[in-house]
């Protein structure tokens, strides 16, 4: 009796030890799900619509993001700069938050989307130990964003198959890049949540008759695909001359690749080949994708300083520079807005009637010289209709 | 960084080792390891990164448990002594041939699956009953399954190594099905032929009077019914897959199972059944539960970077050699952790001097099943022992593995050192 | 969407099978790898991770 007493006891303590856990992780998981990461519209913003608007098939999902609009007064070409593609890759979404929250167009028409991927902001990476969160120091206090992942979050789409096979192309991919965004276009209406995005996505570039769609990312240093452009051939000749101009002017270097053309799902490749649109992706060094990466914490995310990657350096493994300075996200931030300002000045040069002017972003120096929260601003002192929720 | 680092990991391996010394279970050896590491490493007891840790390889056990209670329903409903009966009446006098057929019934389910688990479990025991009847001891047939599974799992279409790795390195899992696909079948036809060399054809009559007699009312459509709703369900997601809905490995076997119960000549306690699945496979589900605490926390602490990084400044010849003892053990201690712990770094080392990335992978991917037989997890070789009921200490089946160990070393070395030269292997 | 639902099912199924052998279980170790290992199976049911 005894005996049985004690073993029920035990199992108890175990359970409730268990519970505890499960509580604890529990709640942080269902916390970062629903975070609110305030968006204060811009005096640009004219428009804010969703992705539905374009695909009524994404409606009520989790992915049914929002497009935000700004317009200029006279007419001319239209631009899409996509964000959060991977939110894991920070500096993609922070660089499409500035344009939202501060540009000005005289000319033209920007569509941003800050959580392409809205479900893969929600979960953070298996076994990749992130943090779930990070804040970025702003003059008037902290705000927070959600960490995210590569893939989308299993509650919205689940199962994977055992292996992923590409729509259109029928290529074979890792089953677990059925939900990343990136491997998923130009997606179909009647596929999984994340192929219906790429749809949704490909709906809105044909419909707003988008000149240029800008796929912004971040990769490891160990990843030959860094610090570039990466263009469909449809975008060979701007994104050549976007690099040079960088080069030269913004303080940065940036090359320029070509998108290959057996390679499927990319939007780089896709976008280009089912849509009018000029089809290019930024990449930037994250050294917190790096598989050699140290203590995986807040500081590595914001600040890019890591001694192994800096090892790695020093013995060639690297595609892109690494010293104990380290590739805090002020610079990452920094390149995506010059390097998006220089394509569509460039492309406005050339194309007077589909030209884009606009005003108030900040380029690298100045994003350096004051800081990424510096151009994000305060939803506490902004009208109620002027901020949305992503 | 180095050194703090360095710390922790020795406090990892510290306590792993006391608590194999107090005789705690290799499952929660690993779970302590992975809570001191957090603890040395500054993080407390992180409950957010050992919950999500233990989700990781979440999905792959519901493939495991499904898969083994497929096998177990079919078992109890007496097929599995019907096809043994069946397959030795057929071909017991053809050693060849039967030496064959059985490479390409132990390849092809973890071949699909990717797991070489679901190959012992689905016909490893089986099999391993045919191969006892042939006069080749238990130990030799555990590792001759055991080596088969491994390179079943590393066989295409699904090789979740190479999957993951290439997922890792965001390249394409384009290229392989060759690449994997020849050396594979090589060594597993030199596998069973050289450990069942000294094998006789069965012995009919005794053999038949020893084996259970199968149900009444069993047949071969029976038989051949779940696992062609199993097999039709892998094919049709391939032959349609934009019209086929997504089912997962997991409600395939559910229904191949349903299947099963439903054509069943004996009556079967599914409840049962069920309990005693998941009692069976405690273990494996624990063991892969635990490594993805320990994959998580390693990753917090940067005690997987340490270990990423020592590995890839290591001299190039240092590097490849060292992957016939570094693979196998990191896939003992990390299983398919290993993938993106070392996997990623070295296929992008192998990418910047030049070597052919997919090649040098499918080398890579053959070598790492191997490390399933080492402890401390040891997890498809403790299975296969279990599975196929050998009573010999596990050090014997260890011993008949090292021939065809050394084989697929030797292969996997040589992929990676020619990738240049058999890239046309890939068909890109 | 069903597939989805059928998955949760099984989810669900698979932890009570995990709670049963559980509370049979007479071995110490065993029990506390059983609740490790019902966190993950849980907690996707709850639809919290």
């Amino acid at each position: 009796m005894a005996y049985v007493k004690l073993t029920t006891l035990r199992k108890i303590v175990f359970s409730l030890a268990g519970v505890a856990l499960m509580l604890f992780a529990g709640i942080s998981f269902y916390r970062i799900r629903h975070l609110k990461e305030p968006v204060v519209l811009g005096q640009g913003v004219t428009q804010v619509k969703k992705l539905s608007d374009y695909f009524k098939g994404i409606k009520g999902t989790i992915n049914d993001s929002y497009v935000y609009m700004l317009e200029g007064e006279e007419a001319g070409g239209t631009v899409l700069v996509i964000g959060g593609t991977h939110p894991e890759e920070p500096a993609a979404r922070l660089a499409a938050w500035i344009f939202t929250e501060n540009a000005l167009l005289e000319q033209g028409k920007l569509l941003v989307i800050l959580s392409a991927n809205r479900s893969a902001t929600t979960v953070t990476r298996l076994g990749g130990a992130y943090p779930p969160d990070y804040t970025i120091e702003t003059p008037w206090g902290g705000q927070k964003f959600r960490m995210g992942d590569r893939w989308s979050n299993p509650l919205d789409q689940w199962p994977d198959p055992e292996v992923y096979i590409h729509y259109p192309s029928r290529q074979e991919l890792a089953y677990i890049d059925i939900r990343n965004l990136n491997r998923t276009w130009p997606g179909r209406p009647n596929g999984t949540l994340t192929e219906k995005t790429c749809f949704a996505i490909i709906q809105l570039i044909k419909e707003e008759n988008v000149d240029i769609a800008i796929d912004l990312h971040e990769a490891e240093l160990q990843y030959p695909v860094i610090s570039t452009i990466v263009a469909h051939q449809n975008g060979q000749d701007l994104a050549a001359m976007a690099s040079m101009m960088i080069s030269g002017m913004e303080g940065f270097d940036i090359g320029m690749e070509n998108s290959p053309e057996a390679l499927h799902g990319l939007s780089h490749r896709e976008i280009g080949d089912h849509t009018d649109a000029i089809s290019l992706l930024l990449e930037a060094p994250e050294p917190m994708l790096d598989a050699t990466r140290g203590r995986t914490d807040r500081a590595l995310l914001l600040e890019g300083k890591d001694e192994f990657i800096v090892k790695a350096g020093k013995h060639g493994l690297l595609f892109e520079k690494m010293d104990e300075n380290g590739w805090p996200i002020d610079k990452r931030v920094g390149r995506h807005c010059s390097t998006i300002l220089q394509i569509i000045e460039l492309w406005s040069e050339e194309h007077q009637e589909k030209a884009l002017i606009i005003k108030n972003v900040p380029r690298y120096k100045e994003i350096i010289a004051k800081g990424t929260g510096a151009f994000l601003h305060n939803p506490a002192t902004a009208a109620s209709n002027r901020i949305k929720y992503e | 960084m180095f050194t703090s680092t360095q710390i922790i990991l020795a406090v990892m391996v510290a306590v792993y080792i006391v608590a194999k010394v107090f005789k705690i279970s290799t499952e929660l050896s690993l779970f302590l390891a992975a809570i001191s590491g957090a603890l040395a490493g500054g993080a407390g007891i992180p409950a957010r990164h050992i919950v999500e840790g233990a989700f990781t390889y979440l999905d792959i056990c519901l493939i495991f448990i499904t898969a083994t209670l497929f096998m177990n329903l079919f078992k109890e409903s007496g097929g599995v002594a019907f096809v043994i009966r069946g397959i030795l009446t057929k071909f017991y006098r053809h050693k060849s041939i039967l030496f064959i057929l059985i490479t390409f019934l132990l390849l092809l389910p973890g071949a699909l699956t990717g797991a070489g688990s679901v190959t012992v479990l689905i016909t490893g025991g089986m099999i391993a009953v045919v191969l006892n009847y042939m006069g080749i001891p238990k130990p030799k047939t555990a590792a001759i399954i055991f080596i088969l599974a491994g390179l079943s799992a590393a066989a295409p279409p699904v090789s979740l190594w190479a999957m993951l790795t290439a997922a890792g390195v965001n390249m394409p899992y384009v290229g392989f099905f060759l690449p994997l696909l020849i050396p594979c079948i090589l060594l597993a036809l030199l596998t069973i032929f050289i450990l069942g060399w000294k094998a006789k054809p069965a012995n009919l009559e005794k053999a038949l009077q020893e084996l259970p007699a199968s149900p009444r009312g069993m047949n071969w459509l029976k038989i051949i019914l779940p696992f062609s709703v199993f097999f039709f369900l892998v094919v049709a997601g391939r032959i349609w897959p934009f019209s086929f809905p997504i089912l997962g490995l997991p409600l395939m076997f559910i229904i191949s199972a349903t299947v099963t119960i439903i054509i069943s000549p004996a009556k079967l306690n599914i409840l049962k059944i069920s309990r005693e699945t998941v009692e069976q496979l405690l273990p494996l589900i624990g063991t892969l539960t635990c490594v993805g605490i320990l994959v998580q926390i390693m990753t917090l602490t940067g005690v997987r970077g340490l270990i990423a990084i020592t590995v890839v400044t290591l001299p190039l010849t240092a590097v490849i050699l060292s992957m016939s003892v570094v693979l196998p053990v990191s896939e003992a201690v990390l299983m398919w952790g290993a993938a993106p712990v070392l996997g990623v770094p070295l296929v992008l080392l192998f990418n910047t001097i030049g070597l052919n990335p997919i090649i040098a992978l499918a080398g890579m991917s053959i070598i790492w099943p191997l490390g399933d037989a080492l402890p401390p997890t040891a997890i498809i070789g403790r299975l296969t022992k279990d599975t196929i009921g050998m009573k010999e200490p596990y050090s014997q089946m260890l011993k008949y593995c090292i021939i065809p160990a050394i084989l697929i070393i030797i292969a996997g070395i040589c992929m990676v050192l020619f990738s240049k030269e058999l890239s046309f292997l890939t068909m890109l | 969407m069903i597939i989805s639902i059928l998955y949760y099912l099984l989810t669900g199924y698979i932890a009570l099978l995990i709670i049963w052998n559980l509370v049979k279980s007479k071995k110490w170790q065993e029990e506390i790898l059983y609740i490790i290992i019902l966190m993950p199976f849980l907690l996707r049911l709850f639809r919290l991770k």
